[in-house]
């Protein structure tokens, strides 16, 4: 049991959808991700109560080196972290060191993992591309090559090599998928595509103790992690006061036993939270009317005792138009036209009212609140406003035929192809969207795509028009502005948009750090997306996280996905 | 016997190569490229293209069929495509809980339809047999979605008689904490058909000669009932319950995914939603086998229950 960890002292979690598997380089879905969290650990991750989102070390012991005009990143790890014991290490205490960033880091672009996390050093580090070159045609990755852009000068040194300037990677080393594994681990227990799923070893606060996959995870407090004592600094939230006056001074982690289960309906979930079976849940949208009033949580839940850690997540939800589409897309001026029209035409407040129960806002900017980046006082000119919209395509030559339907300014029918999924979202997606089109005049056509053959599409740009999200995977604005970038078409940039300008400014961005600087260049490549309009930004969702009053400490971060190591729970009896 | 046994072990092979044929038709047709939802939210083409070779489903077509052809006979569909895991592990480790509820549901189902079946039957017309009637009509119009969520909302959460969810480590604790309430839903569902199809089994005999001779030799109402009459209408009732088994193979994946069971039926939710082939195909192929044992099986008991029955 781990050093403050008590064994009596149990959280029961839910998680609505399946996880994966424990490999990092391996599983890309929130929930494995989640556990992986407290079972590896990475260079750096994020003050608990730090908003926004605040990297701090974890297994380093400094913050990185930035030299090279950002180009070299030295990182040293702190002596002493050992692995969890396992067979693997044939009995030997098993130290973390440098070098298990360096196989771990490799793995991520390994061809045999086909990891989904390639992105996050593909094409970054010298020498790191040409390894992975060399084994499609050999078959083999060579982890014992060395290479310019990994080393270990020493034991407890990393020093990273990049091939240009980026101020992000620090972020990188705080996000799970380069979590240091051991390759003695990896060997033992890998699978065909050399992913060990089922066999997590790792320094952190947790170890797996059970697992049956889709129904239950257990974890146990790590008896050889090396704690920490709770020490974080509250913000302007006036919650954050109550936590550090409850767990300031604390050895951690303080629960000895964690208990996940998977319960994919809203109902269950809710009843079993109101039946005292889970501690902690993530209340879905669906469920906001049962227990939310507004932003407040109902009289019932309060009298019982029940807290409510509510956010805005760093996610935009956005409508693309494919800008190489014949019908909505390219720069001419009454493509533009048409995009802006239909963009207006739409009703956001409609969408946050009916479909998402109140549970959402406006976005105004494509960063969404709690990245760096975000600006709260950037407001978008694109407004709801169908008249507007209508007077747009009248000017640019869509006349209204006989039928009550507009058409092309060359006389030939205009039908908008509007994508959706075939699930409820879907088919609320499509109604507000023909409600849109019907004030406009437009026909509107719903193509239903399952979410494979939805992606397929995107990534060849044969989708006319879809509304998609974005969540961060590190909260900085590179993460989302790079979803228009040219370069990224049939990879994220789904609208396929090419617009020089935007391009441009932001090449400039990506050689910035953070600062008003790199901030006037995103206000100006926000004003570009209103102005060609290949996007509608729609809105930014609230993540609501109940708690059981015996649970001590918990404010959901908007980056970490786990915060079991950072709380407590009152040994209260638990239970109706 | 044994001749009719081998004969129609035989005619299995066709039907499977039918199974086969149609399964990997339908996967290719409507099933999607897994390769997108596995490379991730940032994905270049030659990444996707790296992820189809490996899964080898950039080879064309009538290899893929080979190879699905070579898995059913070596019984081995390699491993899920989205969790690594061997999809042999998967069925096997899945398997024990649907079993955990749906066997106890089927013997309970069964029986208590056939007693009820036998008792309305036996009171036909009157006023007991038209009550329960229209009870066993309102009883199958209302959807299984609904007794869940009214059983778990009323017995488990309001009553608290029962888990509102969850699954356990021991055999026992599974079947009598975890299952009960789903197992009642279960026969709620489905005594209301089996007990109108039974008891029409039922009349179909009680209105023959032979129950008419036995009440004139005197016997009791009750020999008449459980053993003339139940013996010779065993053999569409058999029938009945051996074309329920193979369902047992896919869970009852609604009942799984409310209560949190750990079972198949939720992981053919899974395997659908993640477009894993490889899990879709094993289950998809060991119903159809199971079908055709069941079926198999079911003559041979004609001819136990009624040695009148010729085996062709």
């Amino acid at each position: 049991m781990g050093q403050g960890a008590d064994a009596s002292k149990v959280i029961r979690h839910v998680f609505p959808a399946s996880e994966t598997g424990f490999d990092p380089a391996g599983s890309q879905d929130y929930y494995s991700g989640t556990i992986e969290q407290v079972i590896f650990e990475t260079l750096l991750t994020y003050d608990y109560l730090a908003r926004p989102a605040k990297l701090v070390p974890l297994v380093a012991e400094t913050m990185p080196e930035v030299s090279d005009n950002g180009q070299t990143y030295t990182v040293r790890i702190k002596k002493g972290i050992y692995f969890t014991p396992d067979p693997a290490f044939k009995g030997a205490k098993r130290e973390l060191v440098a070098a298990d960033f360096i196989y771990s880091l490799k793995r991520l672009i390994d061809p045999k993992l086909r990891s989904p996390w390639a992105w996050l050093v593909e094409g970054k580090i010298l020498g790191l591309d040409e390894l992975a070159e060399a084994a499609k045609e050999s078959g083999k990755f060579n982890y014992d090559a060395k290479i310019p852009g990994l080393e270990a000068p020493d034991r407890y040194t990393l020093r990273i090599r990049l091939k240009q300037t980026d101020y992000n990677l620090a972020y990188v080393l705080a996000h799970e998928p380069t979590s240091a594994v051991a390759r003695e681990v990896i060997e033992r227990y890998a699978d065909e595509g050399g992913r060990a799923m089922s066999n997590p070893v790792g320094t952190g606060p947790y170890l797996l103790k059970e697992w049956v996959r889709a129904s239950k995870i257990v974890l146990e407090a790590n008896p050889g992690f090396r704690g920490f004592v709770w020490d974080f600094q509250p913000g302007s939230d006036v919650e954050d006061r109550r936590i550090v006056a409850a767990m300031k001074g604390k050895k951690m982690p303080q629960v000895g036993r964690i208990e996940i289960s998977i319960i994919e309906e809203d109902q269950a979930r809710l009843l079993a939270f109101e039946q005292g079976e889970l501690d902690i849940m993530n209340m879905e949208a669906p469920l906001a009317p049962m227990v939310l009033d507004g932003d407040k949580l109902k009289p019932a839940f309060v009298r019982r005792g029940v807290k409510l850690s509510r956010f805005i997540d760093p996610e935009i939800t956005y409508t693309y138009w494919n800008m190489q589409d014949p019908v909505v897309g390219g720069m001419a001026k009454e493509k533009i036209a048409l995009r802006r029209a239909m963009a207006m035409a739409f009703s956001v407040e409609e969408d946050i009212r009916i479909v998402r129960s109140g549970q959402a806002i406006e976005a105004q900017y494509p960063i969404p609140a709690g990245v760096v980046g975000y600006d709260p006082n950037y407001r978008t000119r694109v407004k709801f406003d169908p008249a507007a919209a209508n007077a747009l395509l009248d000017r640019f030559g869509y006349k209204t035929g006989a039928d009550g339907f507009r058409t092309l300014p060359d006389g030939k029918p205009l039908v908008i192809k509007y994508t959706s999924r075939p699930d409820t979202l879907g088919r609320q997606q499509d109604e507000l969207w023909a409600k849109a089109f019907a004030l406009i005049g437009i026909r509107m056509e719903v193509q239903k795509l399952r979410f494979p053959d939805q992606i397929k599409a995107e990534k060849e740009c044969k989708i006319m028009m879809r509304t998609a999200s974005w969540i961060a995977d590190y909260p900085d604005a590179d993460n989302f502005m790079q979803l228009l970038y040219s370069k990224n078409i049939h990879q994220n940039n789904s609208a396929c948009a090419t617009i020089p300008e935007y391009d441009r400014l932001y090449e400039q961005s990506v050689r910035m750090p953070s600062s008003a600087e790199r901030d006037r260049l995103y206000h100006e490549m926000a004003r570009i997306i209103e102005a060609y309009a290949p996007w509608r930004l729609d809105i930014s969702r609230y993540r609501n996280m109940l708690t059981q009053p015996w649970v001590l400490g918990y404010k959901k971060h908007p980056i970490l996905q786990s915060e079991w190591q950072y709380i407590d729970v009152e040994p209260a009896p638990k239970g109706g | 016997m044994y001749g009719y046994i081998i004969r129609r072990l035989w005619q299995m092979i066709p039907t499977l190569l039918g199974v086969i044929l149609l399964v990997f038709i339908l996967f290719n047709w409507v099933g999607g490229d897994p390769a997108y939802v596995l490379a991730g939210k940032i994905s270049s083409a030659e990444q996707i293209a790296n992820i189809r070779k490996q899964l080898g489903v950039d080879q064309p077509y009538y290899v893929q069929l080979g190879i699905f052809i070579r898995q059913v006979v070596t019984a081995d569909f390699g491993a899920s495509w989205s969790t690594n895991e061997p999809v042999s592990h998967i069925l096997v480790t899945r398997l024990g809980p649907s079993m955990t509820l749906l066997v106890p549901w089927l013997i309970l189902s069964t029986l208590i339809s056939i007693g009820l079946a036998l008792a309305v039957a036996y009171v036909r017309g009157s006023l007991t047999d038209r009550a329960v009637m229209i009870s066993c009509t309102v009883g199958l119009s209302i959807s299984i979605l609904v007794y869940i969520i009214v059983f778990q909302y009323v017995f488990a959460y309001k009553l608290g008689w029962f888990p509102v969810q969850g699954w356990g480590d021991s055999f026992w604790e599974n079947l009598v904490v975890y299952s009960s309430l789903p197992i009642l839903i279960l026969l709620v569902v489905s005594i209301a058909p089996d007990l109108r199809l039974f008891r029409t089994f039922m009349l179909d005999e009680i209105n023959q000669d032979y129950v008419r001779t036995a009440r004139a030799k005197g016997l009791s109402e009750n020999r008449i009932m459980w053993v003339h009459v139940l013996r010779n209408a065993s053999i569409p009732i058999i029938t009945q319950v051996m074309a329920t088994l193979p369902g047992l193979l896919i869970g009852a994946f609604l009942v799984e995914r409310f209560f949190s069971i750990p079972g198949i039926g939720r992981e053919v939710i899974l395997a659908v939603e993640r477009s894993d082939f490889p899990v879709i195909k094993a289950i998809t192929v060991y119903v159809a086998v199971a079908t055709m044992i069941f079926n198999l099986l079911a003559d041979l008991m004609y001819k136990a229950v009624d040695p009148r029955v010729q085996l062709k």
